[in-house]
């Protein structure tokens, strides 16, 4: 990095850049979530299922993310960990009215924090329950207990319930984040 | 030498390409770097451009090497560089078929072939249907379809090309794509209008009728592309052919009017489509050959080249077509393009006159030198034309022919002069001495095996039916001294034939084999040691067998034989008559001459069809035991009209006492399946039919095959030509033209085909006899059958010579199948195998009076020469 750079770095001029990887299963709202948090002049209109990954960015206040949205099909999961190493913070995304594959998505999160590429790092990761605006959708306190999110010990978390299609509580999950990657650095 | 040094130093410098000394394992470790944040554009592109250098130079990429390279390239998506994205494309066409998972990027490549930046989007698509399968077409049909129709060029161009690519293997989804590629046709682009076409064209290739709408709905609205104007010129013509037919077509009145067109590129693609049309007419050729004239005198040596070209070619089959043009081919003889030049003086010499031959010859040779080879084989060819035509000229044409042999020359021309003066020969009797006596002259100096072989061979052959034989012996023999052995074995057989053919040389030869029995090499041993012992024998029809005809079976089939009888060892000994024949008459290559590669494929590719037919009949259980396959029938005979419902070709299969129909039928009615297909044959004559093979199932443009197996008349053998009523019969069963759907009831049909004729020569495998007098003497007196009989029907000589050949199958022996000009006698040889493998030799001696006369008589080993004779009557007839 030049000086110049680390100069405007250090005046807060230039957001610093992480990288983020966006995972969870399929049709829970990964792709979704990363569209709202774009600016709205650069936000899609359609949808479609990802297939294989796509890079998107987006800032928050004091950082610029970078973020690797994967594919959730069950072919595509094992792609996931190609990308595991230069991934900042990972975004988890369940689909909280999707109770039957509840323990899909958890096996597929236990598959994630035991991989040699997460397991000794202290990597934030977030959670979105997202869906909450659905009749069935159980609460974010429920699926933290169905994914027995207390026994993640070693790493800071955070859960919130949100409604990508709306954008409520995605806001509040990206602060954590933001917070946490900053505390981190310092 | 000094020039040399510095030319190899500056290839060792090795500045001028950096990724020489490039290593794989280097390589693929500097690639972590993409996994790095932030990213370098310019680090990253260098190297994934010595990527690929690496991909193209041949080197060899392990899976997972290859896998891991590409999830690390997959990381620099999130960089913006457009130098570095435009890598990232390029690397993924090149790893799609190497690393593992590559469809990871798909989504990446359809957010940016759909993004805002033009500059992505042509590349990603053709990226993003490089990486995409069949079943993952699904998915981005939506994107392919408005990428067809999107107002950039480059991305409507990308879109359809690589549409075309996926034709290939998803032909049906990419056919829904029709409607926008018709779009993009009538786009103002000159390049999305022209590969919109060939989309267009593809996809409805194997509809005729579809096709000649297509063109006809594009010449009413006029097209902007002259490259697509090329591309209707060509799949017009096409259609032309095909339908192989009148010429009063509205496409052949469309390649006309483009020879009007403003781009000269669709007024030259619109002429040499109608030079190239089979047969036409000196009229249909005269505007485009006066276009060709126009281009002559064109500023733009491109044109002048093609259009000289093309006029070249004309000259072969019109020459009169292009004799206007001569005023301006003449001016092109000085041109200062060498190319341009010898095209020119070679089209002047098919077309001029005989007297202006020596002034064309004399200016060709002032530059002879300096044009390619591969002009001076157009020259020579030229040149054997020439010999045809003149056959006067013949000396003039030699001696020219020689001092070329003599200069520097590459094998292709150098084989092309000895071609072109073995035809002389073959030709013109009285130019054999010389042409003898100046190719003994060539291999005293030739650096070319198999030319020199070739001309052992032909010296061998020729040489001692000369007036001097004795002289050719000493060039021979210099080559058994000091040659080295591939061309010490052809001499040796050389010699062997002179001696079995000439008495008072005889002692003098075997002196010389026995010199060369002491030989180095075991092939040149063998060859002196078996000739010896058969000379020594002094017995002609030993003689004709060993060493002046040579095996006829063909070499793959005696080879697989020999491998199965040494695999599965007998009792008894093995029987040569098992073997197949070779299919087409081995003019150039005998089993005792060194092995000549050029003229071994042709031969090799020919005997392979007879071996998988051989293998698909060993397959079928009911033909077991019928023992080898003699003869396949060349050409399948259609028994349908070509446009019909079902369409069937019959190839008929002989074996030594039966014989095997094979018929292959194709169903074009999409809407039903034919099950359980056989077809019925009712004979005329003492045929037996034994059994029928059906086709299973026949579904909507797939062929099938099925089989009937005929036992041949022992008793009776006037009936070997025989003709058969054929009806197909088979359950129809209805289904859905577009989800192929069954019924399951069905009900029974059958169909009427055309009359199957089995004649005489289908029972006579052809053989070259390549001395046929010897082989006569061979076989005896007590053979021997003589008649005669009248022609009633046949004018002339020419007429009676290739209908004799045709009903009997044989092959004509010593070019006796072409007729000398102005005379009323001939004589024809013909040597065969009749199926069993009994040979038969025929020598008939034609008259013309008012008819033609024949007298014939034919030899044969075959001990009772009934068939032969019965065989007769058939002449008549004709």
């Amino acid at each position: 990095m030049g000086l110049l750079d680390r100069l405007s770095g250090l005046l807060g001029l230039r957001k610093k850049e992480v990288h983020v990887l966006c995972l969870g299963l399929d049709n829970s709202g990964k792709t979704t979530i990363i569209n709202k948090l774009k600016p709205s002049n650069a936000q899609s209109q359609d949808i479609v299922p990802t297939i294989g990954f796509s890079v998107e960015k987006f800032k928050s206040s004091s950082l610029s993310f970078t973020v690797f949205d994967m594919s959730g099909q069950g072919r595509y999961r094992n792609l996931w960990e190609h990308y595991y190493k230069d991934g900042q913070a990972i975004i988890f995304v369940i689909d909280s009215s999707d109770k039957l594959r509840m323990v899909v998505a958890k096996e597929e999160l236990d598959t994630l924090l035991n991989h040699p590429d997460i397991k000794h790092r202290r990597i934030p990761i977030l959670f979105f329950a997202n869906k909450m605006d659905l009749r069935d959708a159980v609460t974010s306190v429920k699926v933290s207990q169905l994914l027995c999110l207390e026994n993640i010990k070693d790493k800071p978390w955070h859960i919130c319930a949100s409604d990508a299609i709306k954008g409520e509580g995605l806001q509040e999950g990206v602060d954590w984040l933001q917070d946490q990657i900053q505390s981190a650095k310092t | 030498m000094l020039k040399k040094f510095d030319k190899k130093d500056e290839e060792s410098g090795g500045g001028s390409n950096p990724f020489q000394h490039l290593e794989k394992s280097a390589v693929l470790q500097e690639a972590r770097v993409f996994n790095e944040t932030p990213i370098n554009p310019r680090k990253c592109a260098h190297i994934l451009t010595k990527i690929l250098y690496l991909i193209n130079q041949g080197e060899h990429l392990g899976t997972t090497e290859a896998t891991e390279a590409f999830f690390a390239m997959t990381k620099l998506f999130q960089s913006n560089d457009p130098t570095l994205r435009r890598m990232c494309y390029l690397t993924i066409k090149e790893m799609s078929c190497i690393a593992e998972d590559v469809i990871i990027v798909t989504s990446s490549l359809t957010k940016d072939m759909t993004g805002k930046e033009d500059n992505y989007r042509g590349p990603a698509v053709r990226a993003l249907c490089q990486i995409t399968d069949s079943t993952m077409l699904q998915a981005i049909e939506r994107y392919m379809k408005q990428a067809i129709v999107d107002k950039v060029p480059s991305v409507s161009s990308s879109a359809l090309v690589s549409s075309l690519h996926l034709l290939k293997c998803s032909f049906d989804m990419v056919k829904r794509w029709v409607n926008e590629a018709q779009e993009a046709a009538s786009s103002d682009n000159i390049m999305v209008q022209y590969h919109a076409l060939g989309l267009l064209y593809h996809v409805r290739k194997n509809d005729r009728l579809a096709v000649n709408k297509m063109i006809s709905k594009f010449t009413r609205h006029g097209l902007k592309s002259p490259f697509a104007y090329c591309m209707m010129i060509r799949v017009a013509s096409k259609q032309l052919e095909e339908e192989d037919g009148s010429r009063d077509s509205p496409l052949f009145d469309f390649i006309e009017s483009c020879l009007r067109n403003k781009h000269e590129m669709v007024v030259y693609e619109a002429a040499s489509a109608i030079v190239n049309l089979p047969g036409c007419s000196a009229k249909e050729l005269a505007p485009a050959v006066s276009v060709l004239q126009l281009f002559c005198s064109s500023p733009k040596a491109a044109l002048r080249y093609a259009a000289v070209r093309t006029l070249n070619k004309v000259a072969m089959k019109h020459p009169s077509a292009v004799t206007a043009c001569n005023l301006d081919l003449e001016n092109l003889v000085t041109d200062s393009n060498r190319s341009i030049a010898t095209l020119a003086i070679t089209t002047l010499l098919k077309t001029g006159s005989e007297s202006s031959i020596d002034r064309l010859m004399k200016q060709i040779s002032s530059f002879m030198s300096e044009i390619s080879d591969e002009f001076k084989v157009v020259v020579v060819q030229a040149i054997s034309a020439l010999c045809q035509k003149y056959p006067r000229k013949h000396a003039v044409l030699m001696n020219f022919l020689f001092t070329m042999l003599r200069e520097e020359g590459g094998f292709e021309y150098k084989r092309a002069i000895v071609d072109c003066i073995i035809s002389i020969i073959e030709e013109n009797s009285e130019s054999k001495e010389t042409g003898l006596s100046h190719l003994c002259e060539f291999i005293e100096d030739c650096e070319f095996t198999v030319l020199a072989t070739r001309i052992l061979h032909l010296l061998g052959q020729e040489g001692p039916r000369t007036n001097n034989p004795s002289k050719y012996i000493r060039f021979i023999y210099n080559r058994v001294v000091l040659e080295h052995e591939e061309v010490r074995a052809g001499a040796v057989s050389a010699l062997a034939k002179f001696g079995a053919q000439n008495e008072e040389m005889l002692p003098s030869i075997l002196v010389l084999l026995k010199r060369c029995v002491m030989d180095d090499d075991n092939e040149v041993r063998d060859r002196a040691t078996f000739y010896l012992n058969v000379l020594e024998q002094k017995q002609k029809a030993l003689n004709a067998g060993y060493i002046l005809n040579g095996l006829t079976v063909s070499i793959p089939g005696l080879e697989r034989a020999l491998q199965q009888y040494t695999l599965e060892p007998s009792e008894k000994p093995f029987d040569l008559k098992s073997v197949p024949l070779a299919t087409t008459p081995m003019a150039e290559q005998r089993p005792e001459s060194a092995p000549i590669t050029a003229t071994k494929q042709p031969e090799k590719v020919a005997a392979t069809r007879q071996e998988i037919f051989q293998e698909q009949l060993a397959a079928v259980p009911d033909f077991q035991g019928l023992g080898p396959l003699f003869k396949s029938s060349p050409e399948p005979v259609a028994l349908t009209e070509s446009e019909t419902e079902y369409v069937v070709h019959c190839t008929k299969h002989v074996f030594t006492e039966h014989m095997v129909f094979q018929f292959d039928c194709t169903n074009t009615l999409n809407d039903r399946t034919l099950e359980n297909v056989t077809v019925y044959l009712e004979p005329t004559e003492a045929y037996e039919v034994l059994c029928y093979v059906p086709a299973r199932s026949l579904p909507y443009n797939q062929p099938g095959t099925c089989y009937t197996l005929v036992a041949l008349p022992k008793e009776d053998p006037t009936a070997m030509a025989c003709t058969f009523s054929c009806m197909m019969k088979f359950t129809v069963k209805d289904c859905d033209p577009t989800t192929g759907e069954m019924d399951e009831e069905g009900y029974e049909d059958e169909y009427v085909l055309e009359d199957l004729e089995v004649s005489v020569a289908d029972h006579i495998q052809k053989v070259m006899k390549v001395n046929f007098e010897a082989a006569w003497d061979e076989v005896g007196d007590e053979f021997e059958k003589e008649e005669t009989f009248t022609l009633s029907t046949i004018k002339t000589l020419e007429e009676a010579v290739g209908n004799i050949v045709k009903f009997l199958g044989m092959h004509a022996c010593e070019r006796s199948d072409k007729v000398p000009d102005n005379k009323n006698t001939h004589t024809l040889l013909l040597a065969g195998v009749f199926r069993g493998g009994h040979d038969i030799l025929v020598r008939s001696r034609l008259l013309l009076l008012d008819t033609v006369t024949m007298q014939e008589s034919g030899g044969n080993s075959f001990p009772s020469f009934c068939i032969q004779k019965q065989k007769y009557p058939g002449f008549v007839l004709f």
